[in-house]
């Protein structure tokens, strides 16, 4: 089995266009088309939130497949399960709209389909090998690694930086 | 040489004996586990048996085991085992239907059944009920097809969800609550104004402030009800959801300490060493005040349990407390979400409403304003768990508060 990889998001390098949002949303719609999609009913859904903060910063906030999932204990209706690859998914034939997950999601990302009275989240794209979010991102904010390479190229990157520092 | 292998018990087979038995599996690969249930079904999500009034879901549907987390293997479920007694010097829990069992750590998980009122006279008749478990939900649901009108005592969340799976069946539905409106423990009168206006539209029909005296009953069952204002209400069906009460009386004659319920510590451990104690039969305290409760939830139940069962297996881990208010869920077309304190009539506390014609968002913060310590949502419950993270671990909130009181707070502004 190989490493699961995860979505990584680089803040600093945000700069805010949304294409992250407009690809989630193509990609969780009917047709996966833009074209289409924007006249499918219901909306399709996103499942990344680009939010702004004072001053001006900008930053991709996504289900983070928690270690320790609370909304993956808290589900009364058994509708949450962990994929082997670490992916925490909603069953929407099992969901109910009890909302119990919004209500206990730290980080506010879990929505909910008023349309067909279920709630849904960042599924990873499983028919892509690469989440929609992270090939739309122009600025490469949103990186799809796993979590040894990723946190590797961030040391490599430092100790160039220092050694960089060091030698002139 | 192999190590001797660990024999967990586990008395209840609802959501913390469930959550216990399989976070003791994540932890413990060979030990022994053995839940032991008095229900002679198979685990099943209890949240969802209104579920198989309403017909919208079928008893394979809210099957527990191999669903959500509780998919641990080797887990032995003893269904039909009612516990008659344990002998905690020796170690030993004799059962109804099995013989004398040994453990080496043992969960008292045995929950709690319906607490039905000694006031209301006539509570044996047929087609009264108080509904608990799979087996009641599956007795109303057949006598449904014979049920014009259902008089329900109690306006908690069980009988809101159960009124809607009966009308959904076409039955009439007559709510009696004592208070002065539904889902009191839950939220002020003012604050259910949109679920009361939702629940008139959706035709249930609501009596408030007075209550279920006497169930008057014939040759074939309920016949009606009197209230206690004296007037009389038809009715072939009358369920009552008043609350639970601990299964506590297979202890009597246990040294287990019981106050309420099981006393547990904040590791989930009773006063005997190697038993603990999660769930609705267990008291535990509140991760806001500290105070002594017994919480009814399914939530609070899954976590407690997951936390005895990391204790049971050598792990150490503290119980962070239960969430006396801790309720999400839909009424008619309009969600809510209440948690931590909400009820803030006469007191200190500083509150912030919110209100447009299909939303009402109320949130609490400590009387000298530093933290955040309830709120409550209807209509829009977007992002609630922001807000519960904030009340459970005490965040600060000197730099968030303006956003929390615009309701503009996202995750963002943690990550600063």
């Amino acid at each position: 089995m190989t490493t699961p990889k995860e979505i990584f998001v680089k803040i600093d390098r945000c700069m805010g266009c949304h294409s992250c949002e407009l690809a989630c949303a193509v990609e969780h719609s009917e047709s996966k088309s833009l074209y289409s999609a924007i006249s499918e009913h219901p909306v399709p859904k996103k499942r990344i939130y680009v939010e702004w903060t004072a001053p001006d910063s900008r930053m991709p906030i996504l289900c983070r497949h928690c270690e320790d999932a609370p909304c993956l204990h808290a589900c009364i209706s058994g509708a949450i399960t962990r994929t082997e690859d670490g992916v925490v998914l909603t069953d929407a034939d099992k969901c109910i709209g009890c909302w119990t997950c919004v209500m206990v999601c730290p980080y506010g990302v879990i929505g909910r389909h008023i349309e067909e009275h279920k709630a849904y989240r960042c599924d990873r794209c499983p028919d892509k090998d690469i989440p929609a979010c992270v090939t739309a991102c122009p600025t490469h904010a949103l990186v799809y690694d796993t979590v040894e390479n990723y946190s590797g190229n961030i040391r490599k990157k430092v100790s160039k930086e220092l050694a960089a520092g060091l030698g002139g | 040489m192999t190590a001797k292998q660990t024999r967990y018990v586990i008395i209840g087979a609802s959501a913390a004996g469930m959550a216990a038995a399989n976070a003791i599996r994540e932890l413990d690969s060979s030990g022994i586990i053995t839940v032991l249930s008095m229900e002679k079904e198979m685990p099943y999500f209890r949240p969802m048996i209104p579920f198989l009034i309403s017909g919208k879901k079928s008893e394979s549907d809210i099957a527990l085991v191999g669903n959500g987390p509780y998919k641990g293997k080797d887990i032995n479920i003893c269904t039909g085992a009612r516990v008659t007694f344990v002998d905690t010097k020796n170690k030993i829990v004799s059962a109804s239907n099995s013989k004398n069992i040994s453990y080496d750590k043992l969960l008292i998980a045995s929950g709690s059944s319906s607490f039905i009122p000694p006031e209301i006279e006539g509570t044996n008749s047929q087609g009264v009920f108080a509904l608990r478990t799979l087996s009641d939900a599956k007795k109303i649901a057949d006598l449904t097809a014979k049920t014009r009108q259902v008089v329900m005592a109690g306006g908690g969340m069980l009988n809101l969800k159960t009124a809607f799976a009966l009308l959904e069946r076409g039955l009439e539905v007559i709510l009696v609550v004592y208070s002065g409106q539904v889902l009191s423990q839950l939220m002020e009168a003012d604050d259910a104004k949109l679920i009361r206006k939702a629940l008139n539209i959706a035709g249930l029909k609501i009596i408030t402030g007075c209550g279920v005296k006497k169930i008057i009953s014939g040759n074939n069952g309920v016949k009606g009800v009197m209230l206690s204002n004296g007037k009389q209400i038809e009715a072939e069906m009358v369920l009552i959801g008043k609350g639970v009460s601990p299964n506590i009386d297979f202890l009597d004659k246990s040294s287990i300490r019981i106050d309420r319920g099981v006393v547990a510590d904040e590791y989930t451990a009773t006063n005997i060493p190697d038993v603990y104690a999660a769930g609705d039969v267990a008291e535990s305290f509140d991760l806001l005040s500290g105070k002594k409760i017994i919480s009814g939830l399914w939530t609070n139940a899954a976590e407690m349990g997951r936390c005895a069962g990391r204790n049971m297996a050598g792990r150490h881990t503290r119980y962070l407390g239960s969430a006396g208010i801790l309720n999400a869920t839909q009424v008619a077309d309009v969600p809510f979400v209440s948690m931590g304190i909400v009820h803030t009539k006469g007191t200190d506390y500083e509150t912030h409403v919110t209100e447009t014609q299909t939303t009402y968002k109320k949130l609490v913060f400590s009387s000298d304003s530093k933290y955040l310590v309830g709120a409550l949502f209807v209509g829009d419950i977007k992002r609630a768990g922001l807000y519960r993270f904030i009340i459970r671990e005490k965040k600060n909130i000197d730099n968030i508060k303006s956003q929390l009181i615009n309701h503009k707070l996202h995750y963002g502004h943690f990550l600063q």
